[in-house]
């Protein structure tokens, strides 16, 4: 990890149980790690992911390296605190064509808008969904009540 | 496509554009089968997520729970030591379930371009492990049988057998499924379908993959090897007590749907080569299978934690964060056949129609792992 470390003197590291890297940089600066980790050999995207803290979101990007010859090459995650409501930040689906579809489940999920994504829709709910984004804490379903089936009396 | 097509394994529509017969545009919709599973894991306990990742991909159940229970026995740190003999049954459970997985993939595959006597095969085979499933874990699909800390119970009397069984078909011993399994399962196949000239007209140079493209596009299990990238998890990311087993990494050269489908051929032997290493291993040390002090309620400490694992169908993951309570604060599944789904609209155009359910078929998808 020193390549971030580099360039990234100030940034906060911390180290997961497993050993994987966790690197948290401020928004402007988030192209400019995934592209030092894209150099650095970290082609590979896991995972897009975001954790709603109630007073921001974190971005979480998992990237990793596919080297055959390498045995316990942990991952990488670039956190990013963005804002709970209107949160922008640049899409990485142009680097790494396998985190398009988790970016628009990140949207659909969370409510982060990809800037430069190329297909930015919902995915898992449906087009017209009004509902919000339901992994946010707050969230509450405001579809009207379904009523309750019948249980039928089989024992009669 | 779809929803409701017989060859898309699951409700998923696959929006085409056609040039009369070629393919020139694919796209597809996902999310009939969204069950909120990240959504309802924060508001139950640690071990009542355990359920809900069966459900996740149906078909490698217990590879899902082996994720998300060692991901939270992560979280603890030392204070959970998880008994020998629990991973070696872990694995042991992981590698059957994997064989199933594949034999369910394989038979799917060939019964979408039209043989329907390998699919007929490859359930009387399943339906073997899943006796033996049954025996164990008291389930067939879904089993809910690993336990933050070890698995639930130990093997039954009797389940292991010897290395001698196998002779009689009928066999209901471990053993002897394993040696039923090479002796005809694996050359049946072999002979019956791979080495069958009408498939591999239609599986050979159909939807090739570059190894360039693959790692771009987060492919992993066997579409990733299938494009002669050597990367498997238990070998280069050795969780659980993958270090200790002898195994090989089958790759494929093309990139091709057969490929792909030969890759999860020789998968099958690699794991009844690991399952024979731990039938010998379980024969000989008895002992507890859960961690002696577990506490009945279970919080772990603060953290986060990525836990990768080799799924049935490629890299499964279980991003867990703890805010010190008893309900995960957050539980992110990455699994293979949503990110695998993605390769849709690169390696369909061009084709025809009838080779889409090839590749379809050799990605081998489960909605209910896109779906979540």
């Amino acid at each position: 990890m020193d390549f971030l470390k580099e360039r990234f003197p100030d940034a906060q590291f911390t180290t997961h149980v497993n050993g994987d890297t966790e690197i948290l940089v401020p928004r402007e600066r988030y192209e400019e790690a995934v592209r030092a980790c894209y150099d650095a050999g970290y082609k590979y995207c896991s995972v897009v992911s975001a954790i709603d803290w109630q007073d921001r979101l974190t971005l979480v990007t998992s990237l990793a390296r596919i080297d055959p010859a390498e045995v316990g090459a942990r991952s990488i995650h670039i956190k990013v605190d963005l804002p709970r409501t209107g949160a922008r930040i640049w899409s990485i689906s142009n680097l790494y064509p396998g985190a398009n579809w988790h970016e628009r489940e990140t949207y659909d999920m969370y409510g982060i808008r990809f800037e430069g994504h190329p297909n930015h829709r919902r995915i898992l709910l449906p087009d017209n969904w009004q509902g919000g984004h339901p992994l946010l804490k707050d969230f509450t379903d405001r579809r009207p009540k379904r009523p309750r089936l019948v249980r039928h009396r089989f024992a009669e | 496509m779809g929803p409701q097509h017989p060859s898309t394994h699951g409700v998923l529509r696959l929006m085409v554009k056609l040039d009369g017969e070629q393919v020139t545009w694919c796209e597809p919709d996902v999310g009939y089968l969204h069950r909120c599973f990240e959504k309802l894991s924060e508001q139950k306990t640690y071990p009542q997520v355990i359920p809900y990742t069966d459900r996740t991909d149906y078909l490698a159940a217990l590879l899902n729970e082996q994720c998300y229970v060692e991901a939270v026995e992560k979280l603890f740190g030392d204070a959970i030591q998880v008994p020998e003999r629990a991973l070696y049954i872990r694995v042991l459970m992981a590698e059957l379930q994997r064989i199933t997985s594949h034999l369910l993939a394989l038979g799917s595959m060939a019964m979408d371009l039209g043989a329907v006597t390998p699919f007929l095969y490859c359930w009387r085979d399943r339906e073997k492990i899943y006796s033996i499933f049954e025996r164990i874990t008291g389930g067939r699909m879904l089993y809910n049988y690993l336990r933050i800390g070890g698995v639930r119970n130990d093997l039954p009397e009797g389940i292991i057998g010897t290395p001698q069984d196998g002779e009689d078909k009928s066999d209901k011993t471990i053993w002897g499924f394993i040696n039923y399994f090479d002796s005809y399962v694996y050359p049946e196949w072999d002979a019956l379908v791979t080495g069958n000239r009408i498939f591999q007209y239609r599986t050979k140079g159909i939807g090739v993959l570059t190894p360039e493209q693959a790692v771009a596009y987060s492919a992993s299990g066997a579409v990733l090897r299938g494009s002669g990238v050597k990367w498997d998890l238990r070998k280069n990311l050795p969780y659980s007590i993958y270090d200790r087993l002898e195994f090989d990494i089958p790759v494929g050269q093309n990139g091709d749907c057969f490929d792909r489908w030969w890759v999860r051929q020789e998968e099958m032997l690699q794991s009844s080569r690991i399952v024979k290493q731990c039938l010998q291993w379980l024969a000989e040390n008895p002992g507890p299978v859960m961690a002696p002090k577990v506490p009945r309620v279970l919080k772990p400490p603060k953290g986060e934690v990525y836990h990768r694992i080799e799924g049935a169908r490629g890299e499964v993951a279980c991003y867990v964060v703890s805010d010190g309570s008893a309900n995960p604060y957050k539980v992110k599944w990455r699994s293979p056949a949503f990110t695998h789904l993605q390769l849709m609209p690169l390696l369909v155009p061009g084709h025809k129609i009838a080779d889409i359910i090839a590749i379809l078929g050799s990605i081998d998808v489960v909605l209910g792992e896109v779906d979540r």
